[in-house]
């Protein structure tokens, strides 16, 4: 085994004068320094990871991929300029300190709005424009709806950028076996079978030439689905050319720098309304930073768009993304992906509402909040998946009522928060609702397979980085096939178990790849049932499938169990059906018109010390919709683990670049991450459960609820704490030190 | 990086303009700095030792004066680049004589910083970028008191700064070495030779 190390550029906007490498490759224990040159017509930019929005009617876009190393110029800091191989990690890490890279610093990019100014520099020097992409989607007419309005509320509101901070950070190793002619690619990854196909398709071979294995993977949250990244682009081809197996693991600083991350938009968002509370129309214009390079397309801008008024009447919505170009770290979906900046947005032209109006906030939400009866609604909106936005159920109304329930709502209005303030106290209650656009296609599919030791295996293209899928899937296949869950093994992330489909993200993984496992394992229970039919010699309508046999119903003793069906749908000599197939086995595959939403309303009750600003989180109460659920006790810690996201983005995490575009939080001694103690003191938990109509299972995703409407209550929560300052806070991301600002400002000093 | 203040030397203006115009002193006045070449007028180059929290490493540093207006101000132009990170600045600093006969010397600099000592060592940078300028400024006052003596004692020896014994014994390994170290397998080799060494003597021992 060989090891890699990279070379990044300190600089965030450079042109590249000399990479001088000769000191390194001298390094004992080094086996090669290699840099753009000697790639050759390899390095190009990568693949499209999303398609572009042609769907989108005069939507305009431009295309600049991730380039895998640095060619004459670097886009941001930490962009690689050469790798290194080495006998051990150490000597490659000490090899990078002796390569020579001379540049000419240019002005970096990193104000969004000055970006698209047009003195500003360029980050693709062959561009007229940093603007990757601009897109306008309209229902409605908002400005006839605003001159209408008793109240237009204008505000400026800036949601700021988080790591996925996966436990595990990123990593592979590759093997080219040459008598096989065979790779294989061990590695941490959402999307194993995008990794294969576009490894296949860079290095020539057919996709059956490139195995990749996703062991056990210790967080995914979004970056890990990219692929084309600089390091399985290069590693590929280094393993293959040297004929050695190559190994790589990112540290924490590189999954910093150079790992993908999210939420940095600026909006310019107002609402019009009349005095009674009633939305009639919001508008929002928001600056989109995608980093140095937009491989990724609008995924999170689109879902910015659909979410903002997803689960209120809004009769009229205008809403305008302007993609830009930064020098900083390539912008891709991190838990939540747009969706949390859509909330914060609309939840936050609320707040301001229903100040003006001087309404309860759980009072305008209730006014405006889509009822029951109105399902299917068609948003008028197009999503991530390219079709108009459809909310295929829900029942919003009693998500809120069930979360001011929980939370006490009334009682903490008029008797608890009356009685704290006057001990002194700054105690403050937020109130939020939120929809999750989950479960988006394309398609996944599942192969289920009775084994003749009569336990069941499961395959999926999907990948698991913590979701449980061993055991969801395992339920959902022993349901059809009358087994216990625990005689089915589930098999997912190995592109030579199931090499078909898109991958791990969206929330997707159970509702898409658990469906297609619920029709192939309805495929096989079908097929025992046909088999043991004959077996029997009993109508299959007088047969039932449980304890792992096939039986006459009201005659148990005679059965057959799966595993002698099993050896007997697989001859071995004798005869064989025309048209038949062998084995207890099915393939199936699932795709939906569109995607399912979950909904959920939120709400928090926080104590604010009012000389520190020091925030504690005493109550959470959250109620999500995500239809039938097939694990509650699964659910119930998607929703944790999302929350536990969401504070961090409210109040702890903040990706922060200088003005040159040098990244001051590389190293979580920066980068703060909430703790155990920082969670609140009492999370509850609510459901609803309105079954999807779009799966045969009624499921719709769990997997970023949390994240998405945490900063938004929090921020209404505090403004709520610090009332006797008249604070209001438009941005996310904050830190006690960010609130004592804000707080000196309100007071005028 | 905002970096500015002001500090009182005690001494007429001509002198500590003098100083801050010899290399050696500035050089000494550096915690970490190697050495400082003057390559031109006005240019120096030189080699510097950073320490700042997790980082740490050489760096390769040029400096240049401008706008110089003897002896009342001038602007130091500073542009490192290293393993840790690289580090780029413009201050501008003027002397003005005080009435006590003392020079006053306000600066005023940015600086901007990049690299692992920004993104991992951004926390301390602040600290230590204080806590250098202090450590110069001490040395640099020393090094002014022992000029005055000097001229006027009329000594041509300007002695201000006895190297400890260690520091003394840590220069005389370098210049054994001298450019010798720069090549990497040599600095692996001066590694492995007293690790041989040790083993040999573990090995004479266990014979025993």
């Amino acid at each position: 085994m060989i090891y890699a190390a990279f070379k990044r550029s300190d600089f965030a906007h450079a042109r590249i004068l000399s990479i001088d490498t000769s000191e390194a490759e001298k390094l004992p224990g080094v086996i090669g320094v290699y840099t753009a040159k000697d790639f050759g017509d390899y390095i190009k930019p990568g693949p499209l990871q999303v398609p572009p929005p042609t769907a989108i009617k005069g939507s305009t876009y431009q295309v600049r991929t991730t380039l895998p190393i640095a060619i004459d110029k670097v886009r941001y800091s930490g962009e690689p300029v050469a790798i290194v191989l080495a006998e051990s990690r150490y000597i490659a890490e000490d090899a990078c300190d002796y390569i020579y890279l001379d540049v000419e610093p240019l002005p970096a990019v990193i104000d969004l709005e000055k970006a698209l100014e047009p003195d500003s520099p360029l980050v693709h020097d062959d561009t007229t424009t940093n603007l990757a992409a601009h897109v306008v989607q309209e229902r409605g007419n908002y400005a006839e709806a605003a001159a209408k309005a008793d109240v237009v509320i204008k505000r400026k509101i800036h949601v700021d950028r988080v790591a996925g901070s996966a436990l595990e950070n990123r990593g592979m190793v590759v093997n080219w076996d040459e008598r096989a002619q065979l790779m294989t690619i061990w590695c941490g990854s959402q999307s194993p079978i995008t990794l294969r196909n576009q490894t296949a398709a860079r290095l020539g071979l057919f996709e059956n030439q490139v195995h990749v294995i996703t062991p056990f993977t210790g967080g995914g949250f979004g970056p890990k689905i990219n692929t084309s990244l600089p390091d399985d682009v290069l590693i590929t081809y280094l393993a293959k050319k040297l004929g050695r197996p190559i190994k790589w693991l990112e540290d924490r600083r590189e999954n910093f720098l150079s790992t993908t991350s999210e939420r940095d938009q600026v909006h310019f968002a107002e609402i019009a309304l009349t005095k009674d509370g009633i939305i009639l129309g919001v508008k929002d214009v928001f600056i989109h930073n995608s980093g140095a390079y937009n491989p990724y397309m609008l995924t999170v801008p689109l879902n910015t768009q659909t979410h903002t008024v997803s689960n209120y009447r809004v009769p009229n919505f205008y809403t305008e993304i302007k993609m830009t170009w930064t020098n900083e770290m390539i912008v891709t979906p991190v838990r939540g992906a747009g969706r949390p900046q859509g909330v914060f947005v609309m939840e936050r032209l609320l707040d301001a509402a229903a100040k003006e109006l001087k309404m309860d906030p759980a009072e305008i939400r209730r006014k405006n909040l889509i009822q029951p009866d109105e399902y299917q609604v068609h948003t008028g909106i197009i999503g991530q998946d390219f079709v108009e936005g459809v909310l295929d159920s829900g029942d919003y109304p009693s998500s809120l009522a069930k979360t001011l329930d929980i939370i006490e709502y009334e009682k903490f209005r008029k008797e608890i928060q009356p009685r704290l303030r006057a001990e002194g106290k700054h105690v403050g209650i937020g109130i939020c609702c939120f929809t999750e656009g989950t479960a988006v296609g394309p398609y996944e599919g599942a192969k289920v397979t009775v084994g003749s030791n009569g336990k069941v295996n499961v395959a999926t293209g999907v990948a698991s980085q913590g979701q449980a899928h061993f055991t969801t899937m395992a339920q959902i296949a022993a349901d059809q096939l009358g087994v216990s869950y625990r005689d089915v093994n589930v098999t997912t992330g190995d592109t030579a178990a199931f090499a078909w489909g898109a991958g791990t993200f969206a929330s997707r993984g159970i509702t898409i790849a658990g469906t297609a496992v619920h029709l192939a394992a309805g495929k096989v229970r079908a097929k025992a049932l046909e088999l043991a039919s004959k077996y029997l010699e009993t109508p299959q309508e007088e047969l039932e499938i449980a304890d792992g046999v096939v039986r006459v119903a009201d005659m148990p003793s005679k059965f057959i169990t799966l595993g002698d069906l099993a050896s007997r749908a697989n001859p071995m000599r004798g005869t064989f059906p025309p048209g038949a197939e062998p084995g207890l086995e099915a393939t199936a595959y699932y795709g939906p018109p569109y995607g399912a939403t979950g909904a959920g309303a939120m709400a928090m009750i926080v104590d604010v010390d009012p000389e520190t600003m020091a925030v504690k989180i005493d109550r959470l109460a959250i109620v999500h919709d995500c239809g039938t659920p097939v694990n509650p006790m699964i659910v119930e810690g998607q929703v944790h683990g999302g929350v536990q996201m969401g504070i961090g983005n409210a109040f702890f995490e903040k990706i922060h670049y200088d003005e040159n575009g040098q990244l001051l939080t590389a190293s979580f001694m920066d980068y703060l991450f909430p703790q155990a103690t920082d969670m609140p003191a009492k999370m509850e938990l609510g459901h609803v459960e309105v079954p999807s109509p779009l799966n045969p299972l009624g499921i719709k995703g769990v997997g970023e609820a949390g994240a998405i409407p945490t900063p938004a209550v929090f921020n209404q929560a505090v403004e709520d704490a610090l009332y006797d300052t008249g604070v209001e806070i438009l941005e996310s991301n904050l830190s006690p030190s960010k609130i004592f600002t804000y707080v000196k400002k309100a007071k005028g000093k | 990086m905002k970096l500015e203040g002001e500090h009182v030397f005690n001494g007429p203006r001509e002198d500590v303009w003098e100083m801050f115009y010899d290399p050696e002193v500035l050089a000494s006045a550096v915690p970490g700095m190697d050495k400082l070449d003057v390559v031109a007028e006005n240019e120096y180059e030189g080699v510097m030792n950073v320490r700042i929290g997790p980082v740490s490493g050489k760096f390769q540093g040029k400096l240049s004066l401008t706008d110089v207006v003897a002896p009342e101000s001038l602007t130091l132009n500073v542009d490192g680049r290293g393993a840790p990170g690289f580090a780029k600045g413009v201050g501008k600093a003027t002397f003005s004589e005080q009435l006590d006969g003392t020079t006053m010397l306000k600066y005023d600099g940015d600086m901007s910083i990049g690299g692992a000592l920004a993104s991992v060592g951004q926390r301390m940078i602040d600290s230590v970028a204080k806590s250098m300028i202090r450590t110069a400024f001490e040395t640099l006052d020393k090094a002014l008191e022992a000029r005055l003596a000097a001229k006027k004692s009329g000594s041509e020896v300007v002695d201000f700064k006895a190297p400890t014994q260690t520091e003394f014994a840590s220069n005389v390994a370098k210049d054994m070495v001298g450019g010798l170290t720069k090549v990497p397998e040599i600095r692996i080799i001066l590694y492995i030779i007293p690790v041989v060494i040790v083993l040999v003597i573990v090995a004479l021992l266990l014979g025993k």
